[in-house]
């Protein structure tokens, strides 16, 4: 995965506006063909495909998964074996207390690798994006969490076009709005200072609010 | 999505050509030699002493211990503790709690009749071809049945995904009539060797308390356990699955003259009263053909047990016909898609088999209950014992290691490996179903089983295939086939 933070404090973006999922796609492939450097996507629901499109190779979160569900197999079988063999003994229906009582593990065993990877899913996905209690949500636009689908350009990056050219291939994909240098606000503003950087975000655009 | 959506299917055909025909035909001529040379062998060997054979305890020696005095009863019961839970020094410092919990039993078996079943004719070299025969017939039926719980269930769930396949699915359902056939004809006339029951309720002990062979287990599940559930009850639900079968190949061939949802209505209203009916069918069928061998024993999970074998090795076998099709250059537009999503299947039928194995295990384990514990005692403390642990590394721990992985659910090879591995495991847990409780300790693996599986094999594939070029091989107006088409979840 490319590493970048979410945190987009003092940059400035290209922003392309899509009202349609697969134009979105098709407009990052565009671009991408044309060695055009995608800061990333924001969209308000998983796009299909858009992750290859942007050239992200698959996430290794399900080895950590299974990791973490092979630690929470020991875990059990440690707990379940120093409990009822090494540290207490106790005769439960006639049965004897070594080894040999395995099956009564199983329920220990199995509940603990699931608790083990779903625990450790959520902890590892939440670390990875970098979603740490207490952050700033940074948003280029009220209505990415909505039902806008934004590209993301960084203008610092170099890039193989010119700023115009790459605005005047986001129309022609079909983007809905495009400007050139969007700044990011977090929600954490006040009400007046967030009323007028949204104003100021979407001059042009529908009412919001 | 968006990119190259499918609008049209381009419509094949499978072309049942004379040399494939020769495969499945070969399969069964070298397998009913192998067969018939296997039997002649077992019947040369069957009087020879079985070296190895120590504490093996058959379904009659099993019942002898059910039947013996209360002394008894605590020595067979030590030797289950042993089984199952290890220590033998342990189980005589509790022989007075075992005491206790085994007086429980003296409720079921009154100890008079000691001697009960001494009249059982002895196992043959005719049980084992017999037992061979209900096994493959059962097993290899199984896929039918499930091929067709899978169509109905695809249409009660208004799923997708899986048109491109219910070809593939009918093909396999086909062998319903010919399996349904096989499997009645060989219950039928191999019921007396098959199972201990008939015996006993044509004897003179049945109904009749005063004998010293009268068995109260036996007598309680009269109700089911009678000719008339093999004349009548049998043939009658089969015939209800065919006719299902057929309302819904007729309706599907149907469909691709006439555009509409006509069909798929009727189809899915046919689906969800099958689904009912086959839920108590099944249930009933799976008592009445495997679990009556061992019929003094109780486990309420079982026909969950057989529906479980029966939808992992269906997916697997239906796994197996889809890659033998892509092999041969049909079926291309069945996306990789809808081939990890059939993995997908398998993987987590896998998985609900280990866990119905487990739920019957642990109940059983845990209460260690003498007249339960006896059908593991038959198949752990014998010479069944390495395929007891085969089954379960087969049927569960390797395809569960394997499947997990993404890449595995994409690859032609490991899913071939993945279904081959499920099924010659469930074949296995079908010969530790039925042979501890018919032929008991004679039981052996050699080139009767190889044979009749092969010829069995061989009846299967040929009746799928012939179906399969009956066809064409996509379900032309069904209104899901562009979905299934197009099928993606993103990942």
């Amino acid at each position: 995965m490319v590493d970048k933070s979410i945190l987009l404090d003092n940059k400035k973006f290209t922003v392309g506006t899509f009202t349609d999922s697969d134009k979105l796609l098709h407009a990052v492939e565009t671009l991408r063909k044309k060695e055009v450097k995608i800061f990333d996507c924001y969209t308000p629901f998983p796009v299909h495909h858009l992750d290859h499109a942007l050239g992200y190779t698959r996430t290794n979160l399900t080895i950590g998964a299974f990791l973490c569900g092979m630690l929470g197999t020991l875990s059990g079988f440690t707990l379940a074996y120093s409990m009822n063999v090494v540290d207490w003994p106790m005769i439960i229906g006639g049965k004897p207390q070594d080894i040999n009582v395995f099956t009564s593990f199983i329920p220990v065993i199995f509940e603990l690798t699931i608790l083990f990877t779903a625990f450790g899913m959520v902890i590892m996905f939440f670390a990875r994006n970098r979603m740490i209690h207490g952050i700033k949500e940074d948003l280029l636009d009220r209505r990415q969490t909505d039902d806008h689908l934004l590209l993301a350009i960084d203008n610092s990056e170099e890039q193989s076009l010119s700023n115009d050219e790459i605005q005047s291939i986001l129309i022609n994909e079909g983007a809905v709005k495009v400007k050139g240098n969007v700044e990011s606000f977090n929600t954490s503003l006040t009400t007046e200072e967030d009323l007028e950087i949204v104003i100021g975000n979407n001059e042009g655009a529908a009412v919001i609010n | 999505m968006g990119h190259h959506t499918i609008t049209e299917v381009r419509q094949e055909k499978f072309d049942f050509s004379g040399r494939i025909k020769l495969i499945p035909i070969l399969l069964f001529v070298v397998g009913a030699i192998l067969a018939g040379v296997g039997a002649m062998q077992a019947k040369k060997s069957w009087d020879a002493p079985r070296a190895e054979v120590t504490n093996a305890v058959n379904d009659h020696s099993a019942e002898a211990n059910n039947h013996e005095t209360q002394e008894a009863h605590t020595d067979h019961h030590q030797t289950l503790t042993d089984t199952h839970g290890g220590s033998a020094v342990l189980s005589d410092a509790h022989a007075e709690e075992n005491h206790a919990e085994v007086a429980h039993t003296e409720t079921h078996v009154s100890s008079e009749h000691a001697e009960a079943h001494g009249n059982h004719h002895e196992a043959t070299y005719m049980t084992r071809v017999w037992a061979n025969l209900l096994l493959n017939s059962y097993y290899f039926w199984l896929f039918a049945v499930s091929a067709l719980f899978f169509i109905a269930v695809n249409y009660v769930a208004n799923a997708g995904w899986a048109v491109m396949l219910k070809r593939i699915m009918e093909a396999q359902s086909s062998y319903l009539l010919v399996g349904s056939i096989l499997l009645f004809t060989i219950l039928f006339l191999g019921r007396d060797t098959l199972y201990h029951w008939v015996n006993y309720f044509d004897g003179s002990a049945a109904g009749n308390p005063q004998d010293p062979g009268y068995d109260t287990i036996l007598e309680s599940k009269h109700w089911l356990l009678n000719n008339s559930s093999i004349f009548f009850f049998i043939p009658f639900v089969l015939i209800i699955w065919y006719l299902v079968r057929t309302k819904l190949r007729r309706n599907s061939i149907a469909e691709d003259e006439t555009p509409g949802l006509d069909m798929f209505k009727n189809s899915t209203r046919w689906s969800a009263g099958f689904i009912f009916f086959f839920a108590f069918s099944f249930s009933a069928l799976s008592w009445l053909i495997i679990m009556s061998l061992d019929a003094h024993w109780y486990s309420t999970m079982f026909s969950v047990y057989n529906f479980a074998i029966s939808f992992v090795s269906g997916l697997s076998v239906m796994m197996l016909i889809l890659q033998y099709l892509k092999s041969k250059g049909y079926m291309e537009m069945v996306s990789d898609e809808v081939v990890h999503d059939l993995g997908k299947f398998m993987f987590a039928f896998c998985v609900f088999w280990g866990y119905i194995f487990l739920g019957q295990w642990l109940l059983i384990w845990y209460t260690n209950l003498p007249e339960e514990t006896v059908y593991f005692q038959a198949r752990l403390n014998s010479h069944f014992k390495p395929l007891f642990f085969i089954n379960l590394f087969m049927c569960f721990l390797i395809p569960f290691l394997t499947l997990m992985m993404r890449g595995a659910k994409r690859s032609p090879k490991v899913l071939l490996a993945a279904a081959l591995t499920i099924l010659v495991g469930h074949w296995v847990d079908m010969y530790l179903l039925i042979m501890p409780g018919t032929v008991g300790n004679k039981a052996d693996l050699g080139l009767l089983e190889i044979g009749t599986t092969m010829a069995f094999a061989g009846i299967f594939i040929y009746t799928v295939l012939h179906s399969l070029s009956k066809a064409n091989l996509y379900p032309l107006n069904h209104p899901y086939l562009l979905e299934s088409a197009n099928h993606d979840v993103g990942v």
